[in-house]
């Protein structure tokens, strides 16, 4: 058998590579076949410089560049993924998100639904007073005059009908409130 | 199974482990790319990569062998995309020895030319052999994390070795 036949078992031999049941033959030829010697003997020098690789220094600024860009890029990739759907924040943001849609829907509405605060009333009681329209804005000061000009109107005589207008912070609410004065004794 | 992020904390597992590896996972990049430059690349395509799937490695299979086929992965794809053609003539020659420290010297210069034979390797050719025969892993182990059959790697290696023993051969020949 030629020499090339067993180059390639012999490439395995030399790094314990070559499987138990070919060993044998390659031995045999080995020990009568002295250029295939040297080729294991170059072979096993060169597994030695091989191995020696694993020891090649490296530059501490080389492997710190890297260690610096992993970890930035880590750090950044960890602080998007806490705002992200998925990031640790993620259990946070639907209850805020409800809150703030809460928030929106609940506080013009509440708003509104506050009990209508009297701005002014009575144009007639206003005119009946003889009072200032100035002097008459304010919104409950206006109501007790009114109590008190029905509690004073006349026993006998049927009075005009008070118009009392109740105006409240919503422009769209006016409230118009008709009162007959009917004589005492009807 | 035992996740390494839910045990140890995300960012501490994360800098251990990458702190165990960083120069195998260089130096690796180093041997199969040839360049500084895209070896560092690799590196911290790889760390990246490790960063994402800490939380799903098996702590008690280890990281290693991940680590190595990713390596080979990212370092295949960088490879590919940049196509380095790394000639031996565009390589200075090694500095002769000095006489003081010859042995150490000539040492060396044998490395430096290792190195250039395995630049001279084909990707796959490389790959095996410099897991193997650099960093002495198993052909099992090589098969797993190149994943090729075990018949493969033996194959691949035989023709490396030989291969470079022919390189190394010629050029110190013509050195001598």
């Amino acid at each position: 058998m030629s020499c090339a036949k067993f180059e390639s078992d012999i490439a395995l031999y030399a790094g314990g590579d070559l499987p138990p049941e070919r060993i044998a033959r390659v031995e045999a030829h080995l020990a009568e076949c002295t250029h295939c010697r040297a080729l294991a003997q170059d072979l096993r020098a060169e597994q030695a410089l091989l191995s020696e690789l694993r020891e090649d220094p490296l530059e501490d600024a080389m492997v710190a560049q890297v260690r610096q860009r992993v970890l930035a890029e880590v750090s950044h990739t960890a602080w998007r993924a806490g705002f992200s759907p998925r990031g640790a924040l993620a259990p946070l943001l639907a209850p805020a998100a409800a809150l703030v849609l809460a928030a929106v829907l609940v506080w013009p509405r509440h708003h509104r639904t506050v009990a209508p605060r009297i701005a002014a009333a009575s144009r007639a009681a206003q005119a009946e007073a003889g009072r200032g329209s100035a002097a008459a804005h304010g919104a409950a000061p206006l109501i007790r005059r009114v109590r008190h000009h029905l509690h004073r109107a006349p026993a006998a005589q049927p009075g005009p009908p008070l118009l009392v207008q109740f105006v409240t912070d919503d422009p769209n609410i006016v409230i118009y409130w008709l009162i007959d004065q009917k004589p005492k004794g009807d | 199974m035992t996740a390494w992020r839910e045990n140890s904390g995300g960012m501490a597992a994360f800098e251990r482990v990458m702190s165990q590896c960083e120069r195998r996972v260089l130096r690796i990049a180093l041997r199969l790319l040839n360049n500084p430059h895209d070896a560092q690349d690799a590196a911290q395509e790889v760390f990246l990569r490790l960063y994402q799937h800490l939380g799903s490695l098996d702590e008690t299979r280890g990281y290693e062998a991940w680590l190595y086929r990713v390596t080979v992965n990212v370092c295949h794809d960088i490879a590919r995309s940049r196509r380095h053609s790394v000639e031996l003539a565009d390589l200075p020659e090694p500095a002769a020895p000095q006489p003081d420290a010859y042995h150490d010297a000539e040492r060396a210069q044998q490395r430096e030319i290792v190195r250039r034979g395995l630049r001279r390797l084909g990707e796959k050719e490389r790959a095996a052999l410099v897991l193997r025969d650099v960093e002495g892993l198993s052909t099992r182990e090589v098969a797993g994390i190149l994943g090729s059959s075990e018949n493969t790697v033996r194959s691949q290696v035989s023709t490396a070795r030989l291969k470079l023993r022919d390189f190394t051969g010629r050029l110190l020949r013509r050195r001598s």
